[in-house]
């Protein structure tokens, strides 16, 4: 009896790869050509510019932490970056757990409303709330039709336009995986913590969010990163006089023509990106396995 | 009781329907408002409009530069398309199927564009491309949104690859088919789906991207979005907002034709 109902042996075969496992290099090489010469090597060769033009040294680096001018940059674009994640996390935790519990059609709704904004053209969106928020856009006029305000409220070519733009962009990506996560959960844990006992608060302070905290930490981490080397939304809601580290370094290539600080700016963004993701792969493994 | 609606209590309940009602009403008003202001007859695009016009449309239609901006995306987009799909499978089926020292550290290393700030690689791109005078071509456009499409590429090919059972390629092999024939008639039509999504999604970066190909551009040589943001750049007018809706339009109908895929592979 016991005979028929073991493993197929085949089975246990099929499962081991099979002898051409040597190959597997030689179908990197278009695509690991492609990366070298178009990503690895200009990339490097950007960086290296921040040590060698017009001098060799640090000077460029001593720049940006020496002047006003550029801390305050790095300031902007550290605290967009956070005001960004924070609304984020405080609007989308709602938005995933209600995704994650109701029936199915509501859900498949908030998805595809999700999914809409997500996939419409970042300069349609971008667009969208410069006339929005403009002086004479929807929000102002209302505003003082109702009375609320006096004089039009200045909500763009400032921090405030690029944190809605901005939140209006990230918040996808910090509720699919939220929701990915949420939806795996079972429900019954959360009831056991009720009968245990444990008030609404309790279970949702001590096993909800704990539950959900590996998909909030890595949407919130992936909102973080973003918002940190965004350009576009940026550039176009902020104007120039509040500018973010991504703009800086377009600007300083495309109308300062100074090389060696845009290199040197580059690097600081880089740095910080690949820190962050490097912590991301450690705890929470490779993006591939997630949605 | 916290995950499951019936049983999560009222207030609770009515909270995040509030907040998810909102949320909802945030996402969808930038785009409802672009797309009634395409057909308003203000010029400063005040809301309600005036009166109702086409005026935005036959002004976009009128002017070549947006007709060959838009032909630039479509061409470049699709040999992005091409090439990523082709790439990103050879690159899938080494991470996935080979074994060799390393494959976890270059599988990193292949989806570090994915994460990398756009603006960095846009900016590196140009310095070298304007050496070798390769900007302002079709080259350069291609290039540069290849490297950020290729990641995705990957990811999808490979979630669909991790998915197939090779078995099946023995079978057909012990069955007496050539190298050729396995792969083209047994695992080719078995990732068919991951492979379409992949090629969508590669379509979709290259479409939508701004910052590489605002620095690839040159005058007369230039994508739609390109196009989109030197107009933005000067002024907010309504024909912008004309092709806005017509952009919008078409990433409905994307959405609709990938429901419809979804639906007819279930």
């Amino acid at each position: 009896m016991n005979a028929h109902t073991a493993p197929f042996p085949m089975a246990a075969a099929a499962h081991a790869p099979p002898s051409r496992s040597s190959t597997g290099l030689r179908w990197l090489l278009p695509a690991a050509t492609l990366l070298l010469l178009c990503f690895l090597v200009p990339v490097a060769m950007l960086l290296v510019r921040s040590v060698t033009e017009p001098s060799f040294g640090l000077q460029h680096y001593r720049e940006l932490v020496g002047s006003w001018t550029y801390l305050r940059v790095l300031g902007n674009t550290f605290l967009v970056a956070s005001v960004v994640t924070v609304v984020a996390v405080v609007i989308g935790f709602p938005v995933a757990w209600l995704m994650a519990v109701l029936p199915r059609g509501w859900a498949q709704l908030l998805m595809n409303i999700l999914l809409l904004s997500m996939w419409t053209n970042l300069l349609v969106r971008t667009y969208a709330w410069m006339v929005l928020l403009q002086r004479t856009g929807f929000i102002n006029q209302t505003l003082l039709k109702w009375g609320w305000i006096d004089s039009p409220l200045p909500l763009v070519n400032n921090l405030v336009g690029v944190t809605i733009g901005m939140t209006y962009i990230m918040l996808p990506f910090l509720v699919l995986p939220l929701h990915g996560t949420l939806k795996a959960l079972d429900p019954s844990i959360l009831r056991a913590a009720a009968v245990c006992g444990a008030s609404r608060w309790q279970a949702f302070r001590r096993v909800l969010v704990p539950l959900a905290a590996p998909g909030l930490a890595s949407g919130a981490l992936m909102v973080f990163v973003m918002s940190l080397g965004y350009f576009v939304t940026p550039a176009l809601l902020g104007g120039t006089s509040h500018m973010m580290l991504a703009e800086l370094i377009a600007q300083l290539v495309q109308s300062l023509l100074n090389w060696g600080l845009a290199g040197a700016a580059a690097l600081v963004l880089l740095a910080v990106t690949l820190g962050l993701y490097a912590l991301q792969l450690r705890w929470f493994g490779l993006a591939s396995k997630g949605r | 009781m916290l995950l499951d609606f019936d049983r999560m209590g009222r207030p609770l309940r009515a909270t995040l329907v509030g907040i998810a009602t909102l949320t909802s009403l945030f996402l969808l008003a930038p785009i409802v408002f672009i797309v009634a202001l395409s057909f308003g007859s203000s010029q400063w695009l005040i809301f309600p409009p005036p009166g109702w016009t086409l005026q935005w449309y036959r002004d976009l239609f009128a002017d070549p530069g947006w007709l060959e901006a838009t032909w630039a995306s479509v061409r470049i987009g699709l040999l992005v398309m091409v090439l990523s799909v082709v790439l990103g499978f050879l690159t899938a089926l080494a991470l996935v199927r080979g074994s060799f020292p390393g494959r976890a550290a270059l599988k990193a290393l292949f989806l570090t564009p994915m994460v990398m700030p756009v603006v960095v690689l846009a900016v590196a791109l140009y310095a070298m491309f304007l050496k070798l005078g390769l900007t302002g071509t079709l080259f350069g456009f291609v290039v540069g949104h290849l490297v950020i499409a290729l990641p995705f590429s990957i990811i999808t090919i490979g979630n669909a690859l991790e998915g197939f059972d090779f078995s099946l390629e023995d079978a057909a092999r012990i069955c007496g088919a050539s190298e050729w024939t396995v792969k083209w008639r047994v695992t080719l039509p078995s990732l068919r789906l991951g492979l379409g999504a992949a090629a969508v999604f590669s379509f979709l970066v290259s479409w939508d991207e701004v910052v590489v190909s605002i620095f690839m551009a040159t005058p007369g040589v230039e994508t739609l979005p390109v196009r989109i943001w030197a107009a933005l750049r000067q002024d907010l007018s309504p024909v912008i907002a004309a092709a806005s809706a017509l952009l919008i339009g078409f990433t409905l109908l994307m959405m609709l034709l990938a429901a419809a895929l979804k639906k007819r592979n279930r």
